[in-house]
C-alpha cells in the first residue's frame, strides 16, 4: 500500500489539496475499519467527523517511523468516535475487541483511479433512461451538500420517485459494468 | 428491507448540529440488516463516485472538505 504520509507534512501547513490527495486513498480503509459497526451507528456520520477530526490534529501528527501513520491515526479516531456513538444509542453492548486486527484489514491495498473504469462507467450512464439518469446525476453532483428531499424538489420528483430512480439507476448501471466484465464490489478503485 | 431506503442510507449529506455532523434521519428508519445493507451499498457506490471524479474523490470526501473550506 502507498505510504500516505507523504502527504502529512503539506496537511499539517493546511494545504487542502493535499489533504484532497490523502483522502482519495484514506476513505477506504477507514470505513472499511468501521464494517463490524454498521448495524449500531450511522458510519457515514462517523466517517465524516473523523476526517474532519484529522484536518484539526495533523498539525500535531508526529510519524512513528512506520508508514501511513496519520491513517492509523484515523482509524483509531473513527473506531473510538463509532465506540462512543454506540454507547450513546446503547445500540449493543461494545465487546472487547483486536484494534490492530481490525488495522490489518482495513489497511489492505490502496487503489488509484482507473481510468478504463470511468470510461466504462460513464458509458453505461449513457444507456440509462432520462429519470434515473437525472437521479443518477443529480446525487453525484450534489457531493454530499443538499438532502435527497432536496434534490427531488430540484427535478420535480416526490423524494420517492426520486429514490426509486436512483436506485433503478444503480442497478443498472452495476448490471452494464458486470456485462463490461466489471464487478464494482470488487473492484478496487 | 425496502430497496429505496436502503438507498437512501447511502448519501453522503447529513445534518449539522451544533456544528456537528449528525445522523441521517432515514438511518433510524433501517433495521440492523438494512443498516448493514446501506454499509455495502454505499461503499459500493463511493468506488464509482471516486473512479467518474477526476481527483478520485467521493462524495463523502468532497463533503468534509466543502466543509473545511466553510469553517
Amino acid at each position: 500500500m502507498t505510504n500516505l504520509d507523504v502527504h502529512a507534512a503539506a496537511i499539517a501547513a493546511g494545504d487542502e489539496r493535499a489533504f484532497a490527495r490523502w483522502l482519495a486513498g484514506s476513505e477506504a480503509p477507514i470505513r472499511a475499519s468501521l464494517r463490524s459497526f454498521a448495524a449500531s451507528v450511522d458510519t457515514e456520520a462517523v466517517l465524516q467527523e473523523t476526517l474532519l477530526r484529522v484536518w484539526q490534529v495533523a498539525p500535531r501528527f508526529e510519524a512513528d517511523g512506520r508508514d501511513n501513520g496519520l491513517l492509523r491515526l484515523a482509524i483509531r479516531i473513527a473506531r473510538n468516535l463509532a465506540i462512543s456513538e454506540t454507547r450513546r444509542l446503547r445500540t449493543r453492548p461494545i465487546e472487547p475487541d483486536d484494534l490492530e486486527r481490525h488495522l490489518a484489514e482495513a489497511m489492505g491495498p490502496a487503489g488509484t483511479s482507473d481510468p478504463l473504469l470511468a470510461r466504462l462507467i460513464a458509458k453505461c450512464r449513457e444507456k440509462l433512461p432520462t429519470k434515473p439518469a437525472q437521479a443518477l446525476a443529480a446525487r453525484l453532483e450534489s457531493f454530499g451538500a443538499a438532502s435527497d428531499a432536496v434534490l427531488a424538489e430540484r427535478l420535480g420528483m416526490q423524494k420517492n420517485t426520486f429514490l426509486q430512480n436512483f436506485t433503478r439507476a444503480r442497478r443498472m448501471l452495476e448490471q452494464c459494468l458486470e456485462r463490461g466484465g466489471v464487478d464494482i464490489r470488487e473492484a478496487s478503485t | 428491507m425496502n430497496d429505496d431506503r436502503i438507498q437512501e442510507g447511502t448519501t453522503a449529506w447529513r445534518p449539522r448540529v451544533g456544528g456537528r455532523i449528525d445522523i441521517l434521519p432515514a438511518w433510524h428508519d433501517l433495521d440492523e440488516e438494512g443498516r448493514r445493507e446501506a454499509f455495502e451499498e454505499t461503499v459500493a457506490l463511493r468506488k464509482l463516485e471516486a473512479a467518474l471524479d477526476p481527483d478520485g474523490l467521493s462524495s463523502t470526501a468532497h463533503a468534509v472538505l466543502d466543509r473545511i473550506r466553510r469553517a
